[in-house]
């Protein structure tokens, strides 16, 4: 804008002529050669002599004298127009000046210009001059000036702001009353008395005030333009294209803009551009030079516009004043600032090595070894840091609470709530929101980082460990830089977060609740260190949808996606197969499957049955209830699954057999038969025994059915004396199948089982109905009449041996079988 | 120093010499530069190590960007430990030489063997690394 002292004379008057023109009414009438062939070729400044001298007669008594000042300004400008006409295109599309209102208001049309004179880009700046220049020069006019803007209801004032609103209202502009003395000082002449209250304010201070603010505006705005991105964080991409030169702005936004003429012109135009020597202007630098935003909004959340060439340094010293220990940031800068839309909570300038110090030096100013000067570069204190990082989690207790949660929604979804936990050192956190720039980390040259180590190796070469020392003397050392290994840190923590640590990082908790158990017990409980403990942040459930962005009252989807706003292209609808379908299929072949499949079920419903303990001691009180409730849902459910289909009180031997015989089918069962009610229970185990033969036949390859040797132990002691009877009868079954029983492990440890129930019942409580009818004895007989007939080599040995289980046998068979059962089934006596 | 405590993490182990052996059988030597999620490596001064038999070979190669799922194992190498004095190194051409007359030995063993197999009627599937329930 201050260009526009390099333009002549003639301009200066021409654009006062033209802002005379404030109707287009007017306009038309008297100009309509404007824009086009057949404007007057008059000599303006002589005409414009003539409406001065018009303006002042008429405007004296007037209230409309602005109007009438217009008025008389018009047939200037058909003079104007000539000179104008020179420089103004047919299409009316280009402005001459900036201060030119009524082209502006013709090219209302036409907000776009293709290239911006030389006079456009002095615009704003250069009214601003005209029109200081007029204010000083004509004092009476600003005396009425003052006047007539100060009561602001005056008839006068307010019929030429009048006009002037109407007049700016045309051309799109929201006028402020602050720029109707805009328009005065362009017509001091045609003002002089601006009505019957002329007060002898100074006015003075006012306009210039206010001219000022103008100045300041466009001042602000053009150095807005070319402003960093993180400068314009909240404001939407319209916004950013003011720097780049002309540009179209929508009809509607221009309302919310700056609103004074001057603006609205810029707007309009375009700010100018750069002139070479512009660039050492008030201080800026290449570097803060912003590349045309991406067509993709980074908001939405595409990688962020790296703003700074690579490897630039940085341009002015940091201004922090929390670190006196922070010197010369500019001697040694590794990266440049990473420039990015999200607002940091650090001044941006500041170099990640920077934000490193000033988060570490306040907590960790002691730890620094003794050969430390006080001066130190950014890239040493780095290193130095670095290894005296671990000593800042150990020490301390569990890391304190982060707000940092935000930084991470740029590119890694909704943030977690407020409440959640870091396991890197605290400090890192807010600096690092953003990962670093994804693509060649070794921007520095090599003889630069060369230089860089080598630096850092002569001030502090001696005082590492010799595994310091080696990497020290590495040239290539530090290629992955300390914000490169954090972001990854902070990916790999963030892949721990979760909502239920009991069930995503089972093994690990168990572990360490096994641990701090058994240091409880093998230590003091006075002293009680702190180990270190990984505290996974725990996050509430969030339902992450995806929700493709859309901008509202656009039609349809963004053309852009990006990596990280994906565009869903097809929308897929899951349906899921009912059960009768599956069975309808090739049943023989999905017959195995069908069974997994059911063992799956059943276990998921056992593994939540089994961790309702763990889960009711940690809910509170009012879940309770509900987790209760859950918990005998599924109890119910598991028995169910074992029943029959036709018979809802019968155990389905059919289905047992079937689950059983799959491996994780049999540990299923083990794991199961605690938790079910004793009587399906006790029909389970008959049914495994029922069905042993079977069983066994199927365990070969696995050999697991001694799996279940616990569970049914347990429930064969709680079974009554009638059932285990049963048990043993069904043991036996049909002819032939104790002799399998015998072969087979699980089988005779669950005879052994039986009869070792069969004899504490006996000997424990004499009116014990074992005796009452003879099936017991009898079973009893048969077996031992089996054990005595079958060939040593095909018994197999059991788990166990029950220790009364000699006393059982002596009660029922004589001594010189007795003896004979010993040997074979190795029993001594003193096995008692 | 481990930013995370309790868990596994190569940052600890960058800029330092690692072996690595891959998911197809060789095994490189090299400074460790830079990592990322996937555990993808970065190797300096990478060095392709063949062992045959008590032998073993350095073929330089430079810099190295591994995949981070076809990695089998990675493990430090302690610098100032003397280097294996049962092993002996020799130079490229001849483990070159030595690994091709090893492979070829094995073909000829594995085709033997399948013609023995098949004169009987039997046939070894290969293993193929299917998933089977």
């Amino acid at each position: 804008m201050f260009r526009f002292q390099s333009l002549d004379e003639d301009c200066t008057l021409e654009e006062e002529d033209e802002g005379l023109i404030e109707e287009e009414d007017e306009i038309d009438q008297f100009n309509d050669d404007t824009f086009g062939a057949g404007a007057i070729d008059d000599d303006w400044q002589e005409e414009h002599k003539r409406l001065a001298e018009l303006d002042e007669r008429d405007g004296l008594g007037a209230g409309l004298g602005f109007g009438g000042g217009g008025m008389g300004g018009e047939p200037d400008l058909g003079g104007a127009g000539d000179s104008s006409s020179a420089r103004l295109p047919p299409t009316a599309s280009h402005l001459p000046l900036p201060s030119s209102l009524p082209p502006l208001k013709f090219s209302s049309s036409s907000p776009g210009l293709p290239q911006p004179d030389v006079e456009d880009r002095a615009g704003g700046g250069g009214l601003a001059e005209s029109l200081a220049r007029l204010i000083l020069d004509a004092d009476p006019a600003i005396a009425g000036v003052g006047a007539a803007e100060r009561p602001g209801p005056s008839p006068s004032s307010s019929g030429s702001s009048l006009s002037a609103l109407q007049g700016l209202d045309r051309s799109r502009v929201l006028p402020q009353p602050s720029s109707i003395p805009h328009q005065h000082p362009h017509h001091p002449q045609h003002q002089l008395p601006p009505g019957p209250s002329t007060s002898g304010l100074p006015p003075g201070p006012p306009p210039s005030s206010m001219l000022s603010y103008q100045q300041q505006q466009q001042q602000h705005l053009l150095r807005r333009g070319p402003a960093p991105m993180g400068q314009m964080n909240s404001h939407s991409i319209w916004e950013n294209s003011m720097g780049f030169g002309p540009v179209s702005v929508a009809p509607g936004l221009v309302t919310h803009m700056e609103d004074s003429p001057l603006m609205s012109i810029i707007k309009e135009v375009g700010l100018p551009k750069r002139p070479p020597q512009g660039r050492n202007d008030e201080g800026r630098d290449l570097s803060e030079r912003v590349p045309p935003p991406r067509s993709s909004s980074p908001v939405i959340g595409s990688p962020p516009v790296r703003a700074v060439p690579i490897g630039t340094p940085p341009k002015q010293p940091m201004s922090h004043g929390l670190n006196h220990q922070i010197h010369h940031p500019t001697a040694v800068h590794v990266r440049a600032p990473v420039q990015h839309r999200y607002p940091p909570p650090f001044p941006e300038r500041l170099s990640p090595n920077t934000l490193l110090n000033i988060a570490n030096s306040p907590l960790c100013r002691g730890p620094f070894p003794p050969g430390v000067g006080p001066v130190l570069s950014q890239i040493q204190r780095a290193q130095l840091l670095n290894s005296q990082v671990a000593g800042f989690p150990r020490g301390g207790p569990a890391p304190p609470l982060l707000p940092g949660g935000g930084g991470f929604r740029p590119f890694f979804g909704p943030p977690p709530p407020h409440g959640h936990r870091m396991g890197p050192p605290p400090p890192h956190g807010p600096p690092n929101h953003t990962p670093p720039i994804r693509h060649n980390t070794t921007h520095l040259h090599p003889q630069h980082r060369r230089m860089l180590t080598q630096r850092m190796q002569n001030r502090g070469g001696d005082r590492s460990r010799t595994g310091g020392d080696r990497r020290s003397r590495d040239p290539y050392s530090n290629l992955m830089t300390q914000k490169e290994k954090e972001w990854v840190t902070k990916i790999q923590m963030m892949q721990l977060q979760s909502t239920d640590p009991y069930l995503d990082d089972y093994y690990y908790q168990n572990y360490y609740e096994k641990m701090e158990k058994r240091q409880e017990r093998e230590r003091d409980s006075s002293k009680k260190e702190h180990t270190t403990k990984l505290i996974t942040p725990q996050v509430a459930k969030v339902e992450h949808t995806y929700r493709p962005v859309q901008f509202a009252g656009s039609l349809g989807k963004l053309t852009v996606s990006s990596v990280n706003n994906p565009r869903k292209m097809i929308d897929a609808v899951v349906t899921t197969r009912t059960d009768d379908e599956e069975k309808r299929e090739k049943q023989v072949w999905n017959k195995r499957r069908q069974i997994l499949y059911t063992v799956e079920k059943m276990y998921s419903l056992l593994l939540e049955v089994q961790d309702f303990e763990k889960r009711f001691m940690q809910t509170p009180e009012e879940d309770r209830e509900a987790l209760l409730e859950q918990h005998k849902t599924n109890t119910v459910q598991l028995c169910n699954s074992l029943r029959e289909k036709e018979w809802d009180d019968r155990v389905s031997d059919e289905q047992c057999v079937m689950i059983m015989s799959v491996r994780k089918g049999k540990r299923l069962i083990s794991r199961l038969l605690p938790f079910l009610p004793s009587p399906q229970a006790a029909a389970i185990v008959m049914a495994i025994a029922r069905n042993l033969p079977a069983l066994a036949k199927k365990d070969k390859q696995d050999q697991v059915l001694c799996w279940l040797v616990e569970p049914v132990s347990a429930v064969i002691q709680s079974l009554s004396s009638s059932a285990l009877t049963d048990l043993l009868q069904e043991l036996q079954g049909n002819e032939g199948q104790l002799a399998t029983v015998l072969h087979n492990k699980f089988g005779v440890t669950l005879l052994y089982l039986i009869l070792s129930e069969g004899e504490r019942m006996q000997s424990s409580d004499p009116n014990c109905q074992l005796m009452d009818d003879n099936r017991w004895t009898e079973l009893v007989f048969s077996v031992t009449r089996e054990l005595l007939s079958i060939p040593t080599s095909s018994l197999s040995p059991p788990l166990f041996t029950p220790p009364n289980l000699l006393s059982l046998l002596s009660r029922y068979v004589d001594r010189q079988r007795l003896e004979l059962l010993q040997d074979k089934l190795q029993i001594s006596a003193l096995s008692r | 120093m481990n930013y995370v405590p309790g868990t596994a993490s190569l940052i600890d182990d960058i800029d330092k010499k690692h072996l690595v052996l891959l998911r197809d059988g060789r095994t490189l030597i090299g400074y460790l530069r830079s990592i990322d999620q996937f555990a993808n490596l970065v190797f300096h001064q990478t060095v392709e190590r063949i062992h045959v038999g008590k032998k073993f070979g350095d073929i330089p190669r430079g810099i190295f960007i591994v995949r981070g799922e076809n990695v089998v194992l990675l493990g430090e190498i302690d610098v100032d430990k003397p280097c294996d004095t049962l092993l002996q190194q020799v130079s490229i051409e001849e483990i070159l030489e030595e690994q091709r007359l090893q492979q070829q030995t094995k073909q000829e063993t594995e085709k033997v063997k399948m013609q023995v197999l098949k004169d009987r009627g039997l046939s070894i599937p290969k293993a193929d690394n299917l998933d089977e329930y």
